[in-house]
């Protein structure tokens, strides 16, 4: 594997694109006419479209694996545990491979945008040149990073610890960078932004780096913050390249003309970068994780031991935990992410969820809604390796009865296209009697919050699958007096602080008259009442009555979310509609404080729990490796149909509202077309992951034997003591 | 290995087959590519290719069973909630406008009026959320919606294409707003006013509102829209006569930048930008001179705004043609 790993000419490839593009990228503006050029009289959009969603599939996985393999190895570190550092080795190496292919793809998208489409990229570039210049110095930086953290695995490994001085001086440095971060998150410093931007660079950027310096005390934990700054430097690149499309969407510190009249920092920081930002952070991290457990499925299927099976099985494991992890929140990053599309304009909004896209966001839905439900698969399937999960088998029935259910509801359109005689047999009216409310907004977000509440259910039997007498939470130490209190303080902080605002909101903010102020109360009053038995909850886990606290919770959410405001939500939407976007970030605050307390909970209820049996890593049907694989092949096809539907809301617009289309090729195509495309991607990015997967593995069974003991395969024995 | 790797790729390529079904299957059932054609001929026809075209006026309305879209109403003969076409709708409507305002309305000033201030008079059951259609991204021009209106009035009613062509005093005042907002790159004037009131009205005044700090703009698109863009961009570039920025050092050395807006035999005042007054005794000033590189309009006001805030306040400036107005 590790001859194999030789980027650098590929590499620098993509540099010199970059270059190519600084010399290319003097001055022009939006009033300038248009110029188009093709290559062989070809369809340069098709061109474009297929090798940026070529890069972008590998540089989703580029990105999310690190996100995932540093969390692995610290895990491996805290623990002592050589299996998760091995773990967290194998993601890498299978990163290495890809990240040259990236920056190829990269330098071939930025050749093939600047000779087919000059004047857009010209004008692009002259505006960007400063944040472009940014971005080919941070493409060094995570090369540097990745070189280090690769070759350095095994260099960095043991050694002697710091002295105390040193580690107090780092954990100095990094109590200053957490300082800095808080000062920064609270606008104490830096240029005047936007919330979620702040956020998301405090998160991802500042407090990484502080938390990495406070653990610095040996040669591994260097290694580990190697790691960090691999992902900093690879989230800040994600950061820059998605300022500029959002800026194509949602243009701002331009005049009409495209001429700059405010700062960069105004046109870097446009409405929709940060939104587009955090949704693809998760998408990389959920993608990164199918991707990998896409190549631990093959693994598994070709193995020849039982060792191997248990290895690969495992590794497929934490590769779906960690894409289950990212896709939970994704679908309210893409609510928040469309509803800042409809904040910059109404009428690319209208297209997205009624106009050209609506049904493209069905096809969506029968995308995301398989990925639950085959995700959920692939977890039962699991249950299947743990002795005495059969006690939970009989809450299978119900789960996947839910998840059907909330399918078919959330793939119900509002109404279909229908002629008139078809009206006439429907009484007149374009909507089916019953079908139409399932088409709708409340229905669509109450089966949403069921289907990830089942899927968190799923996990939770999982689980508790082989363990039976627990260990009191009363008898556990300071430890879980302390964290789950504070679960709950953060369950009760978000959702009571929404309570709060809904019940002194004025209804003229929402351009309602002021007798609709009863229904923002009742909302609010609701969310008071899921504080409080946030509190009880927490209070029953402290008196060791932990599963009735998790169910007393679960309960309640799930009636307030899925029924009372899936119900209510129509109430709403006939009386007060425009307040039914609270409504919906109400389902989610009460949803993501369940997910946070009950988790807490369960992590203290089932803590050296005495186990039935040991898990048996290996012991999985095939056919469950092929709903792992499905699951890749399904994230693919829904990222191509999403970058889409996102880049095609522009319309007849490079840069919407600044500089028109006016190519051959300005039209929104079909949907049959996108399918042909992101069916095109897919099956060529497939191939090349393989093949490269394929080289990797050919280079591992030649490469130099100076394997680690920790590098050795996991033994049965090893791999069946891990928790689930 | 190999084998494995063939029945995964046979697996990948069955679930790439049921997603092309998909897409071709729903294209089946609602049709292929958008094309947004343009056009300015001023006929039924020439309506209909904007309509179901660059108009995107299909994305919320339907036209009878054309169609699928009910965000707005549909504008064909539909169900029982529609069961006139909106040609002839269009007749009931402008008599109900008639007496709601007192304006004698016609057909075609209603649909003129829908399309150039769609919140004016809005289906009671639908919510105010069209689209201005002469701002950007759509940006029909004054001629393409004339043909949608001629298309409107050919669904069920009298086309009346000399009412279009020779409009009434009300469908003037409306050809007038969208040609206002036309040259100024696209933008809408509804949008442009709340912007004016954010930005601009604590210093100028429009139709006797606003302040009186800078000039009054009641008459400003008379100066074209070159002045008025550059104006935002750059205030310092061309300042108008009675409105230059005043430096002024007293004896103390203490500087008050600001326009001059009193001059006696004894004192000055100076009003500064945050409209604060100071008087000084003439006796105590050094030096007095207008700064000719500076004015007191912030330069910075255009970096708040997004393009779409500039487009709107352009078009609302370039509405403002006469005091009366």
């Amino acid at each position: 594997m590790k001859r194999l790993f030789q980027p650098s000419a590929k590499t620098a490839l993509g540099i010199l694109a970059l270059t190519a593009l600084f010399l290319f990228g003097a001055p022009a503006y939006a009033q300038e006419a248009n110029e188009y050029r093709q290559i062989l009289g070809g369809d340069s959009r098709k061109l474009i479209w297929f090798l940026a969603q070529l890069h972008l599939f590998f540089a989703a996985f580029v990105l999310g694996v690190p996100l995932f393999a540093v969390i692995i190895e610290v895990v491996g570190w805290r623990k002592k545990d050589p299996k998760f550092d091995k773990l967290a080795h194998e993601f890498t190496s299978l990163l290495s491979v890809a990240y040259a292919t990236t920056a190829a793809l990269g330098g071939l998208l930025a050749f093939a945008l600047f000779t087919l489409y000059p004047t857009f990229m010209g004008y692009l570039a002259g505006l960007f040149k400063d944040v472009m210049f940014m971005y080919a110095l941070l493409f060094f930086a995570e090369t540097f990073c990745l070189y280090l953290y690769y070759y350095g695995w095994h260099w960095m490994q043991g050694g002697k610890v710091f002295s105390k001085n040193l580690q107090w001086l780092f954990k100095g440095v990094g109590t200053a960078i957490i300082v800095f971060g808080l000062v920064f998150f609270f606008g104490g410093l830096g240029p005047e932004m936007r919330g979620d931007t702040r956020s998301f660079m405090t998160l991802l950027y500042i407090l990484p780096p502080g938390i990495g310096f406070l653990i610095l005390k040996d040669r591994k934990s260097v290694h580990i913050m190697i790691g960090i700054l691999l992902n900093v430097a690879g989230t800040a690149i994600m950061q820059l390249a998605n300022s500029w499309a959002g800026f194509m969407m949602s243009p701002a510190g331009v005049d009409q003309d495209g001429a700059l009249t405010g700062s960069l920092w105004i046109a870097f920081e446009n409405i929709l970068a940060t939104p587009i930002a955090i949704h693809r952070m998760l998408g990389n991290l959920a993608f990164g994780g199918l991707v990998a457990g896409a190549y631990a499925a093959v693994k598994f299927i070709g193995a020849r031991t039982m060792e191997e099976k248990a290895h690969y099985d495992w590794m497929g494991y934490i590769a779906n935990f960690v894409a289950i992890a990212a896709l939970i929140p994704l679908p309210f990053a893409g609510y928040y992410l469309g509803r800042e599309v409809y904040s910059t304009s109404a009428v690319m909004g209208n297209n997205m969820m009624g106009g050209d896209f609506s049904w493209t966001f069905i096809i969506q839905a029968a995308l995301v809604g398989s990925l639950f439900i085959i995700s959920n698969y692939y977890l039962w399937s699991g249950m299947t390796r743990i002795p005495g999960a059969q006690r939970y088998y009989g809450y299978i029935k119900w789960i996947l009865g839910a998840l059907i259910v909330s399918f078919a509801i959330w793939l119900t359109p509002h109404n279909l296209p229908l002629t008139g005689q078809e009206v006439g047999q429907m009484g007149g009216s374009q909507y089916h009697p019953t079908l139409k409310f399932m088409g709708l907004m409340p229905a669509k977000n109450a089966v949403v919050n069921l289907i990830i509440l089942s899927t968190f259910f799923s996990f939770l039997l999982y689980r508790r699958g082989n363990k039976s007498d627990v260990l009191p939470i009363s008898q556990q130490g300071r430890l879980p007096k302390i964290i789950i209190p504070l679960a709950g303080l953060a369950a009760v902080a978000m959702v009571g602080q929404y309570a709060l605002s809904l019940l002194g909101m004025d209804p003229a903010e929402l351009d309602l008259p002021a007798d609709r102020a009863q229904y923002f109360h009742t909302v609010g009053y609701l969310l008071l009442a899921e504080c409080a038995v946030a509190v009880l909850a927490v209070i029953l886990a402290l008196k060791d009555r932990g599963k009735l606290a998790q169910a007393l919770y679960l309960g309640v959410t799930a009636f307030s979310v899925v029924i009372f405001l899936g119900v209510y939500g129509f109430v709403v939407m006939e009386k007060a509609s425009p307040f039914l976007r609270n409504v919906a970030v109400s389902q989610f605050l009460q949803l993501i404080s369940c997910l946070i307390l009950v988790s807490a909970i369960d992590f203290f209820l089932f803590r050296d729990a005495k186990e039935i049996g040991k898990l048996q890593w290996g012991k999985m049907s095939v056919r469950s490796q092929y709903a792992l694989l499905a699951l890749t092949f399904i994230i693919t096809m829904n990222m191509g149909l999403m970058g889409f539907i996102r880049s095609g809301l522009r319309g007849d617009w490079h840069i919407f509202g600044v500089m028109r289309d006016t190519s051959p090729w300005s039209y929104t195509p079909s949907n049959y077309t996108m399918t042909e495309m992101v069916s095109l991607t897919v099956l060529v990015f497939m191939l090349g992951v393989a093949f490269m997967f394929w080289l990797g593995g050919i280079a591992a069974k030649k490469g130099p034997t100076e394997e680690p003991a920790t590098e050795k395969p996991a033994s049965k024995a090893e791999a069946g003591a891990d928790e689930p | 290995m190999i084998r494995t790797i063939g029945k995964v790729f046979l697996f990948l390529l069955l679930l790439l087959g049921a997603f092309l079904w998909m897409g071709q299957t729903i294209t089946a059932m609602t049709g292929g590519e958008k094309k947004a054609a343009s056009i300015v001929e001023i006929t039924p026809e020439g309506g209909e290719t904007i309509f179901w075209g660059k108009g995107r006026c299909f994305t919320c309305h339907s036209l009878g069973d054309q169609g699928s879209a009910v965000r707005c109403p549909n504008l064909g003969q539909f169900g029982e909630k529609f069961l006139m076409p909106i040609g002839e709708r269009a007749d009931e409507r402008a008599k109900e406008r008639s007496e709601e305002t007192g304006e004698k309305y016609t057909a075609t000033d209603y649909l003129v009026e829908s399309l150039a201030v769609p919140s004016a008079y809005v289906v009671e059951g639908y919510k105010d959320e069209m689209a201005i259609v002469y701002a950007p991204p759509i940006s029909l021009n004054l001629n393409e919606i004339k043909a949608v209106v001629a298309y409107l009035q050919s669904q069920g009613g009298e086309l009346d294409l000399e009412a279009i062509e020779n409009p009434s005093e009300i469908s003037a005042k409306y050809y007038a707003r969208i040609s206002a907002a036309t040259a100024a790159g696209g933008g809408d004037p509804g949008a442009g006013l709340e912007v004016f009131d954010d930005n601009c009205a604590e210093c100028h005044k429009v139709q006797d509102e606003g302040g009186e700090i800078g000039p009054n703009l009641s008459t400003i698109s008379l100066k074209g829209l070159k002045f008025i863009s550059e104006s935002i961009l750059r205030p310092a570039k061309k300042i108008t006569k009675g409105y230059e920025t005043w430096v002024a050092v007293d004896t103390e050395g203490r500087r008050t930048t600001g326009l001059k807006t009193r001059d006696s035999a004894t004192e000055v005042d100076i009003t500064k930008a945050n409209g604060e007054v100071v008087t000084i005794t003439k006796t105590d000033i050094k030096e007095m001179e207008v700064d000719e590189g500076k004015s007191i309009m912030p330069e910075d006001l255009v970096e708040a705004m997004t393009v779409k805030d500039f487009q709107d306040v352009q078009a609302y400036m370039m509405m403002q043609k006469s005091e009366s107005e």
